[in-house]
């Protein structure tokens, strides 16, 4: 039943990515938005926080390719820098918010019994706390950062890796081959890390993309209100709020920072949704 | 679901020890003249000198009887409901007037949500790999990935600044009072319509894009083969056989969204200036309003074990195999 399906180390090459189109648009926009967040300091024609009076609020031009913004700062190369800010909060965050999910459900889905009950409940209550307002109150509270942010969206984001860690050992727990690793006296760290924990790896790959999409959101919805990254650091999310208050007669400023971040987002889901449909064992026996 | 209710209750009242110094700090930043003991004496009126267990136990004793306390801004207005003092003057509370109004905005969403993604979801599933399959996917993963501010910005400029078609802000326009009943209505629906379409186009996205993939996986199974094997029109198979099965799921769906649409309207209210949870929620973190903020914190987060309930019995009442104890 397997054979037909490619691992995920497969599905990254391009070869395979190209029979999925969402997938490889997708992919080509996140190594897109890497290329430039990594030689972002080499691509922007100008420094994202020279202030420049003389040049205020320019609508696009060939000097400046998105205009300047109400302090005369070039806003292409504050885009640029930008995507530095988004690039780093998804994966972050994310990143912890898998590893924390990971670690829990895997625990309450090899142990079972009252370390899954607990765990599960602890899933629960979680879920049922509107997040971004616990986003929101920590954030506010704590003075915003970047680094508070990626900590606090990373902690409020794991409970989904954590069901489906779950149901993922719980389907497996009690195959042959594990069963047999288990008699053959593997401890419980090598039944978890060896057996189990790579069998689940696909369905967490294709949640933790999905997720980074919503933690760009996040992060832009916070530094719009004015919560996130703080200035002079430029994020599309403050970019944006900048912009607002220019909306009437500099449209640029709050049109590219909205593309950027809907471009982004678009990427990242593209790839989930299309590595999920290509890692599914469901989606090859339809198209037989 | 008690012992979810202690943990959602112990979770707001942590996040709220998270902040450094506390009310008195911020009380005696206003008054240079505010001497240590006075501080003191305010610590001990907020009993904020007891350990923080006692605090938590104090707390919980008082929301336990539905009393949230009073906001700590100038107004000092009840956090939960309307209060009467000796005078016999009614106080209304914070989240009493603002409740309805993500309610109502978040009902009409949801409905929306509802009838458009069933339609758009079935249509494409329908059309599998053909055209308005392709346009609806590609629609759908944009208003996914769609920042809801940018959006509800650039419609707020274009509808309402460039062209005036629509109010940009709060809910009602001047002189609401004074209107009739149609007209109160109908300056409602007018400010609705900005709010209610930003804040339903995620989960729109998102349900219709289950619909689809559940549709999909109906289709394919043989009781469907037997009903157009028996001769049923393609409506009946689809609508009546296919469909019904595919919105099971879906309430259980709508339960898990709610957190989100009660968190996402913060966003939403800030840029509309509607007075509703979100907009509370986000003035009361700016201003320390311990309160309030663990007043919504709690009640935001038992509307949503109370939505998911309701989901549950939902799912159970709509579902013939629960509901007849049957198993597989």
């Amino acid at each position: 039943m397997h054979g037909q399906i490619p691992e995920l180390g497969e599905a990254l090459q391009i070869k395979i990515l190209t029979q999925n189109p969402l997938a490889l648009s997708g992919f080509i926009i996140i190594v897109a938005v890497l290329f430039i967040a990594i030689f972002a300091p080499w691509l922007s024609p100008y420094d994202p926080n020279y202030i420049d009076i003389h040049s205020i609020l320019l609508p696009p031009s060939v000097s400046h390719f998105m205009g300047t913004d109400g302090l005369g700062r070039d806003v292409f190369s504050r885009m640029l820098y930008g995507s530095r800010i988004s690039l780093l909060v998804g994966i972050v965050a994310v990143g912890i918010a898998t590893v924390i999910g990971t670690f829990l459900g895997a625990i309450a889905g090899f142990y079972r019994g009252y370390t899954d009950s607990i765990i599960m409940r602890f899933v629960d209550t979680m879920l049922s706390i509107p997040t971004f307002f616990l986003i929101l109150a920590v954030i506010a509270f704590l003075t915003p950062s970047i680094w508070n942010i990626m900590i606090v969206i990373g902690l409020t984001s794991w409970m989904g890796v954590t069901r489906l860690v779950r149901a993922e050992f719980l389907s497996l727990r009690n195959r042959e081959y594990i069963l047999a690793a288990e008699a053959m006296g593997a401890s419980d760290f090598r039944l978890i890390s060896k057996h189990l924990l790579p069998n689940s790896l696909t369905p967490i790959i294709v949640t933790s993309v999905l997720g980074i999409a919503s933690a760009v959101l996040t992060e832009s919805g916070l530094s719009f209100l004015g919560l996130g990254v703080q200035a002079p650091q430029s994020s599309w999310g403050n970019i944006l709020t900048d912009g607002k208050e220019y909306i009437q007669f500099a449209w640029w400023l709050s049109l590219f920072p909205g593309l950027a971040i809907l471009i982004t987002v678009l990427g990242y889901n593209l790839l989930g949704e299309g590595l999920r449909d290509l890692l599914d064992p469901k989606n090859k026996n339809q198209k037989k | 679901m008690i012992p979810m209710l202690i943990g959602i209750s112990l979770i707001s009242f942590f996040i709220m020890h998270l902040a450094p110094g506390d009310i008195t700090a911020s009380e005696s930043a206003f008054n240079p003249k505010a001497s240590e003991e006075s501080r003191q004496k305010l610590r001990a009126l907020y009993n904020l000198d007891k350990p923080l267990i006692t605090q938590y136990g104090l707390w919980l004793k008082r929301i336990v009887k539905l009393d949230f306390g009073n906001s700590f801004a100038s107004h000092q207005r009840p956090v939960l409901w309307e209060t009467k003092d000796d005078k016999g003057n009614v106080t209304k509370g914070m989240i009493q007037d603002a409740l309805p109004i993500t309610l109502m905005i978040n009902l009409i969403g949801l409905l929306i949500i509802f009838v458009l993604s069933i339609f758009l979801g079935v249509v494409s599933a329908v059309n599998q790999n053909r055209w308005p399959d392709r346009l609806i996917t590609v629609i759908v993963f944009i208003g996914f990935a769609i920042p809801g501010f940018w959006l509800a910005l650039l419609l707020m400029y274009w509808t309402g600044v460039t062209h005036s078609w629509l109010p940009i802000s709060g809910l009602h326009s001047a002189g609401y009072e004074k209107m009739g009943q149609i007209a109160q209505y109908l300056d409602l629906f007018k400010h609705l319509i900005l709010p209610v379409f930003v804040s339903s186009l995620g989960g729109l996205a998102s349900i219709s894009l289950y619909v689809r993939n559940g549709m999909l996986d109906v289709l394919q199974q043989e009781f469907i083969t037997t009903a157009r094997a028996k001769g049923l029109t393609e409506n009946k198979v689809v609508y009546g056989h296919a469909l019904r099965n595919t919105l099971l799921p879906l309430i259980t769906i709508v339960g898990l969204s709610i957190p989100g649409l009660i968190g996402g309207s913060v966003i939403g209210e800030s840029i509309f200036a509607i007075s509703g949870m979100g907009k509370l929620f986000f003035d009361a973190v700016l201003m320390r309003d311990f309160p309030v903020v663990m007043g919504i914190l709690t009640i935001g987060s038992v509307l949503t074990l109370f939505g998911n309930l309701i989901a549950d019995i939902g799912y159970a009442w709509a579902d013939p195999r629960i509901r007849r104890g049957i198993t597989n």
